[in-house]
């Protein structure tokens, strides 16, 4: 009678013990964003999506028909790169006025202020917060990379 | 809640940083450089050993904090020269076959140690 009971105390603590680890192991849903379109191939993915986040990979500005930079200056670059995060955070089914971090990397900290009058059309209200500068060299010799994180 | 990640298997912090933390789920890597953890010393190479030695520090650190190369949803790649962009994407996209994680890669003016490249990861369980 004693040792049945205890059996079934070490079958209730397995079993309870069984449906913890089910829940702790329950993983994220996490989505990959892929963009259809795009001559581009990359060893990241355009955006990850977990727990309404969206991690949105650095954007330059390529033309993603071309997989070239966009012919033109700073102004050219930044509003193409700003288009291509755009289409990259709508494509998740979120709005540039979701995004609530950015990191904008310059090559050049003269085109600060130009970047900032683009940057203000595509957040022209209550801006994210940001990170910005200059750094040594972009891919492709871009003049500028955008990447942001957007919460919903 | 935050939870300092500390390991012997990963390079020792040189400065005041944490290894790496976790709060609410979500795990916060520090920039790792290409550092032999036993040394403390730079891998010796280029670009594709410097790049594997770094990936060897954070599977460690991920190992440590219960997490794997497939919860990294995002990376950020500081190189030293862009012309070693290139050779870096191919040791970097052999730890991630699939589900690569967003990422942000750009060339400094200098990193710690004169490393030739370091990343920073955040993984979600």
């Amino acid at each position: 009678m004693k040792r049945s009971l205890i059996i079934i105390a070490v079958l209730v603590l397995i079993v309870s013990f069984t449906f913890d680890t089910g829940d702790q192991e329950k993983k994220t849903v996490r989505r990959v964003i892929t963009l259809d379109n795009t001559q581009v191939k990359r060893p990241y993915s355009p955006a990850i999506e977990v727990n309404n986040t969206l991690y949105v990979s650095g954007q330059i500005a390529v033309d993603l028909a071309t997989g070239k930079l966009v012919e033109g200056k700073i102004e050219e670059q930044t509003r193409q790169a700003l288009k291509n995060l755009r289409n990259v955070i709508e494509k998740a089914g979120y709005s540039m006025e979701n995004v609530a971090k950015c990191t904008v990397l310059l090559s050049d900290i003269a085109n600060y202020s130009t970047v900032n009058q683009i940057y203000m059309e595509f957040f022209p209200k209550d801006p994210p917060a940001r990170m910005a500068f200059a750094v040594k060299d972009l891919p492709m010799g871009a003049l500028i990379e955008i990447d942001a994180t957007a919460v919903k | 809640m935050k939870k300092i990640i500390s390991t012997l298997k990963a390079p020792a912090a040189i400065g005041p940083y944490s290894q790496a933390v976790e709060a609410n789920g979500i795990l916060y890597i520090s920039g790792q450089i290409p550092l032999i953890p036993e040394t403390g010393k730079l891998a010796d190479g280029g670009i594709t050993e410097q790049t594997n030695q770094i990936f060897k520090n954070i599977e460690a650190i991920l190992n440590e904090a219960g997490y794997s190369f497939g919860d990294i949803i995002k990376s950020t790649c500081l190189l030293s020269d862009m012309t070693n962009f290139k050779a870096m994407n191919e040791v970097y996209s052999l730890y991630f076959p699939e589900n690569k994680p967003a990422r942000a890669a750009f060339a400094v003016k200098e990193l710690p140690m004169g490393a030739l490249i370091e990343i920073e990861t955040i993984a979600i369980k």
